[in-house]
Formats: C-alpha cells, sequence, structure tokens
C-alpha cells in the first residue's frame, strides 16, 4: 500500500478563511439540490464540497413555468429562486449534510442587503455548515440579485453587511453580466471576502418562433453549460489578477479537462454545475480524472498546478 | 429500486417505424436496473453529444425481463433535435440511461372499472398501466375501457397492445379518418353514464387541451383521476426545478411542483389550471 500512497497525489486544496477542502472540485448552487438527492448515485463524501440551493430567509416559490430552454452546448435557466428557505434548511436538511465529511457551503441571497445579514446570521451556530457564498448575481430575481451584484458599491455594502453578521468564512458570489469584474472583485474583498466563486449565470434570452414568444417564462433567463465556459475562464482570470484571495472558477465544467483549465488561470478550486443535470456522477468523474492527470505526469500536489498559465 | 434511479449503459436492439414519425426503441439493460412502474419514465441521451445538450424524458411503454437482461421499450415521436437523433440509432448502438424516475399511477386498487385516456404518444404509459395490472392480482378482474384520440388514423399508436389488454377500445380521430369524428375527451363524456364513483377511476396522458377538457369532465362527474404530465426537463431527479407544475394554494402566492419528482403523474385535483 505505501507505494499507492505515494503515487497519489495531494488533492487537497486551501479556498481561503482556514477552509481546506479534500480536492478542488466542489458543486454549484443549484444544481445539486441539498445533496441528497445524488446519494443513490455518487459517494457524496468523495466531494471537495457542496455547496445546497440558495436559500432566503422566507422560502419562495419560484417563476412561473417554462423555466428551463436548451440551447447550443448550454441551457437557458429562470428558476427564480426557488428554495425552502432558511429554517427548513437548517431543521430538514442540515441532519443529512452534516453527517457527510464534506465542506458544506450554504449559498445565501436576500431581497435586501439587510435580509443577507438575517439568512447569515441565522446560520452561524448551525453546526456543520462550512461556510457561506453570498449569491450578489442570480439573474433571475426583479429584487436583490444581479443588480447588487453589478454595482461594486453595492456588493462591497452587502459583503459588509454578511461579514458583520457572521464568523463563518464568506464566499462572494459574482456576476459575469458586468463591464469590469476586477472592480467588483476588488470591492468585495476589501469589504471582507475571504474568497470569490464565478461566474454565476449569464443573462440570456431564447424565441419560439412561432407562437413568437420568449421560451422562458421569466423572459430572460441564466445561460449555462459548456456555452459559457471560455466566458468565465477569461473572468477568473481577470479575477485572479485583480485580488489576492482566492477565487474558486464556475462555468461550463464538464469534464477534468476543463476543471484543469480553471486551476491553471488561477481558480484554487472549481464547481461542477450544468454538468450534475447531464451526468449525475460528473463531479466523482472530474475528480478520478484529475487524479489520473496529475499521476500520469507525476505531479504529486494538485496546488502545483493552480495558476500556473504560462504567457511566456 | 433506488428513489432517484440509476444510470446505465443500455444496447439499443431495434428502433422500428410504427407509423410515420412515431417509432419504438428497444433497449437491452443490464438486469440491475430497476423495476419501472407505470408512468414513471427514464432520461435517455444518445450518445455522448453535446447536442442537443440535455437527456430527454420518455415514459417507460413497456418493461420486461429475463434471467440476463432487462428490456425497455419507449414510444416516441419524431418531433425536435433530440428525436430526430434517436431516430437514427441502430441495433447495437448504446444509449445512456438513467432510471427509472418518478411517481407513476396508483395500482387499481379496490376500482372495478379503470378508464384510460390517451392523446397521441401519451397512449405509452397507459398501456404499461393495463399491462401491469393484468397481470396483478385485482386488475385481472378490473373492466379496462380505453379512448385513445390522434390527429389522424395514420398515426394512431399502441392500438394493437390495447387491443389485447382492454374489454373496451375506443378510438377518436380529428378528421373522422377512423372511429369517432372528433376529440377523445368528447367521445369519453358520451359514455359517463357507464363510469360512477368510485368504483371507476381514469388514468389519462395527452396534450394540454386534452387534459384541460377531461379536468372539467372529472370535476364535474366527482372522477378520480391520476394525469401523467410532460415539461421540459434538466435532471429528472429534482434538483433543477425546471419541470415546475403549478398547483392550487391557498394563498394569491403561486406554488410549484416538480413534474419529474413529485410526478410526472399527478392527482388531476391538484393541478392549477392554467389558461395562458
Amino acid at each position: 500500500m505505501t507505494g499507492d500512497v505515494l503515487s497519489t497525489p495531494n488533492m487537497a486544496v486551501s479556498i481561503g478563511g482556514g477552509i481546506v477542502l479534500k480536492n478542488p472540485v466542489m458543486t454549484a448552487s443549484g444544481t445539486f439540490g441539498y445533496g441528497e438527492e445524488f446519494s443513490s448515485h455518487i459517494d457524496l463524501s468523495r466531494l471537495g464540497g457542496i455547496v445546497v440551493k440558495g436559500l432566503s430567509l422566507r422560502p419562495r416559490a419560484g417563476n412561473r413555468p417554462p423555466r428551463i430552454m436548451e440551447t447550443s452546448a448550454g441551457m437557458l435557466n429562470a428558476i427564480g429562486l426557488e428554495n425552502v428557505g432558511v429554517e427548513a434548511f437548517i431543521a430538514e436538511k442540515m441532519k443529512f449534510l452534516r453527517t457527510l465529511g464534506t465542506a458544506i457551503v450554504a449559498n445565501i441571497f436576500g431581497d435586501t442587503p439587510k435580509e443577507y445579514g438575517s439568512v447569515a446570521e441565522r446560520l452561524n451556530d448551525v453546526e456543520g455548515v462550512t461556510a457561506l457564498e453570498v449569491n450578489i448575481s442570480c439573474p433571475n430575481v426583479k429584487t436583490g440579485g444581479v443588480d447588487l451584484g453589478a454595482d461594486p458599491v453595492m456588493a462591497g455594502k452587502v459583503t459588509r453587511i454578511v461579514r458583520k453578521a457572521t464568523d463563518l468564512p464568506i464566499i462572494v458570489k459574482l456576476t459575469p453580466n458586468v463591464t469590469d469584474i476586477g472592480v467588483v472583485a476588488r470591492s468585495v474583498e476589501e469589504a471582507g471576502a475571504d474568497a470569490l466563486s464565478l461566474i454565476n449565470t449569464l443573462k440570456g434570452m431564447s424565441v419560439d418562433i412561432e407562437s413568437r414568444r420568449p421560451h422562458l417564462g421569466n423572459i430572460t433567463g441564466g445561460l449555462s453549460g459548456p456555452a459559457v465556459k471560455p466566458v468565465a475562464l477569461r473572468m477568473v482570470w481577470e479575477a485572479v489578477r485583480a485580488v489576492s484571495i482566492p477565487v474558486i472558477g464556475i462555468g461550463g465544467i464538464m469534464n477534468h479537462e476543463d476543471a484543469l483549465e480553471f486551476l491553471i488561470t488561477g481558480a484554487s478550486a472549481v464547481q461542477v454545475g450544468t454538468a450534475n443535470f447531464i451526468n449525475p456522477a460528473a463531479t466523482i468523474d472530474i475528480i478520478e480524472g484529475m487524479e489520473r492527470w496529475l499521476e500520469n505526469r507525476g505531479i504529486a500536489d494538485v496546488n502545483q498546478i493552480v495558476g500556473t498559465l504560462d504567457l511566456s | 429500486m433506488k428513489e432517484g434511479g440509476q444510470i446505465e449503459m443500455g444496447i439499443v436492439r431495434s428502433n422500428d417505424e410504427v407509423a410515420p414519425d412515431h417509432r419504438i426503441l428497444a433497449i437491452e439493460l443490464p438486469p440491475s436496473f430497476g423495476d419501472g412502474q407505470p408512468g414513471q419514465f427514464v432520461m435517455l441521451r444518445p450518445g455522448e453529444c453535446r447536442d442537443p445538450f440535455l437527456p430527454r424524458p420518455f415514459s417507460i411503454y413497456t418493461m420486461d425481463r429475463d434471467g440476463e437482461s432487462v428490456h425497455l421499450y419507449l414510444l416516441y415521436r419524431v418531433v425536435g433535435k433530440g428525436t430526430v437523433l434517436m431516430a437514427s440509432l441502430r441495433r447495437g448502438d448504446t444509449v445512456m440511461l438513467l432510471g427509472p424516475l418518478g411517481r407513476g399511477f396508483d395500482p387499481p386498487g379496490e376500482a372495478e372499472k379503470a378508464v384510460l385516456v390517451a392523446g397521441g404518444v401519451g397512449v405509452a404509459p397507459l398501456v404499461c398501466y393495463a399491462e401491469r395490472a393484468r397481470k396483478t392480482g385485482s386488475g385481472r378482474a378490473l373492466e379496462i375501457t380505453a379512448y385513445v384520440g390522434a390527429r389522424t388514423e395514420g398515426i394512431l399508436v399502441g392500438l394493437d397492445r390495447l387491443e389485447a389488454l382492454c374489454d373496451v377500445l375506443k378510438v377518436a380521430t380529428d378528421d373522422g379518418s377512423r372511429g369517432y369524428n372528433g376529440t377523445v375527451t368528447e367521445l369519453f363524456r358520451r359514455d359517463l353514464d357507464k363510469f360512477r364513483p368510485p368504483g371507476s377511476v381514469v388514468k389519462a396522458c395527452g396534450p394540454k387541451g386534452m387534459t384541460d377538457a377531461l379536468r372539467d369532465i372529472v370535476e364535474r362527474e366527482g372522477l378520480y383521476c391520476q394525469v401523467s404530465l410532460e415539461e421540459r426537463m434538466a435532471c429528472g431527479i429534482g434538483v433543477c426545478l425546471g419541470c415546475a407544475v403549478r398547483v392550487k394554494g391557498d394563498d394569491a402566492e403561486p406554488a410549484y411542483l416538480r413534474v419529474c419528482k413529485d410526478g410526472p403523474v399527478f392527482d388531476m385535483g391538484v393541478i392549477y389550471r392554467d389558461d395562458r
């Protein structure tokens, strides 16, 4: 067995705020439910972390259907942050999640900056919550959400409010629907974020030419999947250069090659989202693929490839 | 059976056209694949493609097993990019399947009469229901009446199976090319005096127009009806929340259920009437 131990690369990564993940592969919020839904498909304890569906102070019903539409190499969604609410999450979902031995990240959002603070405060002492991911970037809700995240001042303000409300590490999830991601990233860093995650979905639209109606009940939606990966990678690159806190890469990651591109570009970890819909075992395939890739190249530690983009 | 289904690679055994733009895909699966209940569905991906990007949901038409394998049959209509690709599958090709998924039809239980109301390929889960009912205790004595509708005679599908399984089979076509000239719900409505609650139950699957018309009838008559709904899906296991269907609620705030996980079979009484 000694030989195996020596040849298996170290996969553990730090993502700020003292959080160490057992490997760099997390699930993206809104694509993995509250974890339990995937328990018959994969061993959840093998994940680097689970980011749960976004939580608000009160339950939300979500947008009127249709809520999704397939696109070329991707999909549009306008779910509208349907969720059970923070109280039901604590009472019903955490019991299972805290047994898994993997990082549990509670994604939170509010209709107002104050509400972000209330949700953060409520989760502060909940056993088993590793960190908060603050969603200031959902394109599908009318209040809060994307407008907060597109304004560097508001993004900083929300981050400060959450910072005051909790001792937990804070990851702030950024929207790509901005002109300069660096400005927002720096504002959030200065306000006390421990890490950034990006990108959330790109705002998009699709039309039925026969009925001449939008395909989505919400008219616009968020684009995800392989179609957005080049944009995500570019924005991660820009964010990494703008801040000194860790950046978690998200956007169209379907396999370990995609994940490695983000790590090389400078992401300390990645989140896998839409791929979970296509293949419920996508995260495990990516972890195993990454391990094999490192092994085959004799790389002993995944951290050795983080931020190694060669621009010479 | 695993709650969230299981992922398996299936091998295509046949993919025959049974009517214009209508086919039956026969897939061989390992014996570990769970027993699907009538009304349950599978998510199918025809190989490792990115276009179409998402897997597609299909109701189980028939499923049986011998010692070494499970044989799954899907009745489908070729309507878009996904099903066009599916129609090109040949014997020996592989497909990725996730299933069986969702909540199916309740078994007949104490019912004396089952009424099946089908529109187009909506016949698929109802054939599965009738077949399973005939194999189980009380279902053998069940009187099954099927009403099947289609636009025109050439695209009436599943009739051969229903003929063998049902006591009465009635057909409606929009153009009158076979059977009753009109809608399948109108054909059923004319026979209403034969079906009284609580001994008679209705099982239905078809386009929205059919479902809406049927709702009016069963609500007026107090007949218990279960309906299988269709909606665009991404995951099939209840996490993407994309396949929401509005249900009746007490407050002004709309309430939604997931077609993939809470359905696809619902009690007709819970579904909100959406007149968009």
